[in-house]
């Protein structure tokens, strides 16, 4: 039975770090240069979720939780904005005077911020539930 | 005499529900954990059915041995449910369909989920306390003697 906790922790830890990397997009949806100060508009980070938790410590949660089996980057083309003062903008080639932008749409990662955190609030309610049931469990022996 | 004392009346039957609903809420928990993840099917045992197989158990063991009888229920082993020779049961889940399938190939309903999870810890709740006062008579009765 106390197993069972870390099956609702693991789907709030992959919400958690879904979550984080939801942040990450919202927070650099304007940045770009990369780390190196280098014209490269930063890429959408998105979590892959795979049945089961590795790094459980029961075997409930080893094979009923879930985790994050990936974090892919977007590869898809950048948007381009004309903005032909910007120092970074293209100087020559068919998109002069253009700047790239990452291609993150707010709306859609504010959408999917809803999203993660209900799911994990239905983790958290999974949780307390199971907590109620093992303290009832205790109350039988007196 | 005193095997009888544990497992006359109703406390058999009680114990085999702690054990479903305890083992079926890992089920649920784990349906709720994997509500975002591709490909996953929730999966689920049926509470009718083991209510059914249950109280099949039941009326047996009054056939054999009337109203008070004693001694371990056995349940009827089905697809999902199975008991194993030391009387506990194992539950073998099986994958839900016929709900909305999502793009990501997923069939959740969070609503559902939600209910299942109320109704078993509602469940558990119910054969727990029901447990506690059976050995609350006990305890009474043992602190009776002389």
């Amino acid at each position: 039975m106390f197993g069972s906790l870390d099956i609702s922790t693991s789907g709030m830890i992959a919400q958690r770090e879904r979550m984080a990397s939801i942040a990450a997009n919202i927070a650099n949806r304007n940045t770009i240069l990369d780390a190196d100060g280098k014209v490269n508009p930063y890429r959408r980070r998105m979590v892959h979720f795979a049945p089961g938790d590795p790094k459980a410590g029961s075997s409930e949660g080893r094979a009923m939780g879930v985790h994050v089996a990936k974090i892919e980057i977007d590869q898809g083309e950048p948007n381009y904005e004309w903005d032909p003062s910007n120092p970074y903008a293209f100087k020559e080639g068919p998109r002069a005077g253009y700047v790239p932008t990452p291609n993150i749409n707010s709306v859609v990662e504010q959408i999917n911020a809803m999203e993660a955190a209900r799911a994990y609030e239905a983790n958290v309610v999974a949780a307390e539930a199971t907590k109620t049931m093992m303290a009832q469990a205790l109350r039988i022996l007196g | 005499m005193m095997a009888d004392l544990f497992s006359s009346g109703g406390m058999q039957a009680l114990e085999l529900t702690l054990q479903f609903a305890g083992q079926r809420q890992r089920l649920i928990q784990s349906n709720i954990a994997n509500i975002d993840t591709p490909d996953y099917r929730p999966m689920d045992v049926s509470p009718a059915k083991f209510q059914k197989s249950l109280a099949r158990a039941i009326a047996a063991r009054e056939q054999l041995g009337g109203d008070q009888a004693g001694g371990p229920l056995l349940l009827n082993d089905s697809r999902e449910i199975v008991q194993q020779a030391d009387g506990s049961i194992r539950l073998n889940p099986q994958t839900a369909s016929g709900n909305v399938l999502f793009h990501d190939r997923n069939n959740r309903d969070l609503e559902r989920l939600m209910q299942g999870l109320a109704e078993n810890t509602t469940t558990y709740r119910v054969a727990a306390d029901l447990l506690r006062s059976r050995y609350d008579v006990l305890r009474t009765a043992i602190s009776q003697r002389v």
